[in-house]
């Protein structure tokens, strides 16, 4: 199946940049035709930016993407027919009910009124607004806010949807919802881009992820083929009094509380498994986190910001 | 994007910037009211009665040009306060519909004060088929064009607190210095040609003339029509291809 995104080279540089820093330098991706694709990155990395610009939001200073086979370049209309988005930051208008956002948004994109109404219950239901289908939104909380437009844009059924941090401000049970209603869209084989701070969340929902630091594609890939492609793939914790001098020829030895974290191959950290054993010591072992492999590939928490090259556009700065 | 999907689109504009709001705020609909009401209130008392006329035929101008550059304020903190541009651009609606559709929905707050000077500019014995059809054309091609600017600038501020620096200035330049409250005569010559950069000048002399508050010649009226059509196309064709619907 042809792919629904694909982007070869982009490159955006804001225009007013004092510095001309790209916030995409040559990012190239291709994103599968149904399911979810995670982009991951630190705050300002690109993702902001490279969905907007797939989304006919943002032009781009070069390259070439594609949309369902339509460039972003001249054939906007064809995309903007087919895609759905939540934008950062976005908030729904505050005079309106929250029914009345999911339903005058499938009207504006002229569904009608029956069908409107179907898709609208349908997507209350499912996010579990119905109690607050009365309400206006400006006395929703800031997650159900969020909540209400994921529900917007997922009652939509376009066949490309861009989330981009849908769960920002959701407490975990309503992320869960969120992802409940992105994963059904994704069984409908709909396409679904997601920029997400949460790993975790990436992982539970992404069949791909791309990891973007500063404008470029650093590891692309299944979570198990990300897995593949780091050095150490699998995480050992061992608790007990252990010379770290002894942990050192495994692997990455880091302190923890009561113990050591090593970072192994498969092949050291099965015999560091026995050794331990043999010791009697207390441990456990997994495969690494994508935090881990983030921790690893970008050598910086995704919680830290990237320092932006300036401030002459606040598109840049992705919150 | 198909007619019916358009028509659907356009209704829906109406309904969630024009009528929802008055639901939750009443008030906006005397909002538009106030400024040409008190123009007219103040010209009235301060000529003793003379250029009440005048005030009528000024307020619906200036109740129609509120409702196009209105726009501005709505448009820009939509877009940048609640990214609403950009959900409506990554979607089947076309920008000229979501123009159309916001400037229809300013349009509703403007009733009140159209309803108002109508049956002002009726009750006075201003109005006859000739009167009506001219005032009607003129209404439009300033709310059209003043859409069109409000909807250009929209795409260009980058905080709603702009919008405020720019409305007093568009309201000074379109309303208050051209004679559109009273006869451009009363301006000296210098400002009677400044007057004439102004596309409310010609909006203002084609209502005074077709309900004899000033003279108009044939030649004159047209190139009134003239200079105002051009303006609005002009106007149309810059929120065309300058706008930034997409942003560079």
């Amino acid at each position: 199946m042809e792919p629904a995104i694909v982007a070869r080279d982009v490159t955006k540089v804001y225009p007013g940049s004092r510095s001309g820093a790209p916030a995409l330098d040559g990012l190239s991706l291709e994103v599968p035709a149904g399911g979810v694709y995670g982009l991951i990155g630190r705050n300002g990395a690109g993702k902001t930016t490279f969905i907007r610009i797939a989304a006919t939001q943002l032009e781009a200073t070069s390259g070439s993407l594609t949309v369902l086979g339509h460039s972003v370049r001249g054939e906007e209309r064809a995309i903007r027919s087919r895609i759905a988005c939540v934008p950062q930051e976005s908030r729904p208008l505050y005079f309106l009910r929250t029914e009345e956002v999911v339903y005058l948004y499938l009207k504006m994109r002229g569904l009608p009124t029956d069908e409107a109404r179907r898709r609208t219950n349908a997507a209350l239901e499912e996010l579990s607004l119905v109690e607050y289908r009365k309400r206006l939104v400006n006395r929703l909380s800031g997650g159900l806010r969020r909540r209400t437009l994921c529900a917007m844009v997922l009652a939509s059924d376009a066949d490309v949807m861009f989330l981009d941090e849908p769960t920002t401000g959701l407490d975990p049970i309503a992320r869960r919802e969120v992802w409940q209603a992105v994963r059904r869209a994704s069984r409908e084989q709909r396409t679904i881009l997601l920029t997400t701070h949460y790993l975790d969340e990436a992982e539970a929902l992404s069949g791909r992820l791309a990891l973007v630091e500063r404008g470029k594609r650093v590891l692309e890939g299944t979570a198990v083929e990300l897995r593949g492609r780091v050095r150490y793939p699998y995480r050992v914790t061992i608790w007990g009094a252990v010379p770290r001098e002894e942990l050192d020829s495994y692997g990455k030895v880091s302190p923890i509380e009561g113990g050591f974290l090593v970072f192994a191959s498969e092949e050291h950290a099965r015999e560091l498994a026995r050794w331990a054993l043999e010791r009697n010591l207390r441990l456990s072992l997994g495969p690494v986190s994508l935090e881990d492999i983030f921790l690893e590939v970008v050598g910086r928490p995704i919680e830290e910001e990237t320092p932006l090259a300036d401030d002459t556009n606040g598109a840049e700065a992705e919150a | 994007m198909s007619e019916r999907h358009r028509l659907r689109s356009l209704g829906t504009f109406v309904l969630l910037n024009g009528l929802i709001p008055i639901r939750t705020q009443p008030l906006y609909l005397v909002n538009l009211l106030a400024s040409p009401l008190s123009f007219m209130f103040f010209l009235t008392v301060v000529s003793h009665g003379v250029l009440l006329r005048w005030g009528i035929t000024g307020g619906l101008i200036l109740t129609m040009l509120s409702a196009g550059t209105g726009l501005q304020s709505d448009l820009t903190h939509y877009r940048h306060d609640l990214k609403f541009q950009d959900i409506v651009v990554a979607s089947p609606v076309e920008a000229p519909v979501y123009v159309l559709g916001m400037a229809l929905s300013e349009l509703v707050y403007s009733l009140p004060g159209l309803a108002v000077f109508v049956v002002l500019f009726v009750a006075d014995g201003l109005a006859s088929p000739l009167s009506l059809a001219v005032l009607t054309g003129v209404l439009l091609l300033v709310w059209g064009f003043a859409t069109a600017l409000a909807f250009t600038l929209a795409t260009y501020f980058q905080d709603v607190r702009e919008t405020f620096m720019f409305s007093p200035l568009i309201s000074l330049v379109l309303t208050v210095l051209p004679p559109v409250y009273y006869p451009l005569a009363y301006l000296p010559g210098w400002a009677q040609v400044v007057a004439r950069f102004s596309p409310t000048t010609y909006a203002a002399a084609l209502v005074q003339g077709a309900v004899h508050l000033a003279p108009l010649s044939t030649a004159s009226a047209a190139l009134d029509w003239g200079v105002l059509g051009a303006v609005t196309a002009a106007l149309f064709l810059v929120a065309a291809f300058k706008a930034r619907w997409k942003e560079p």
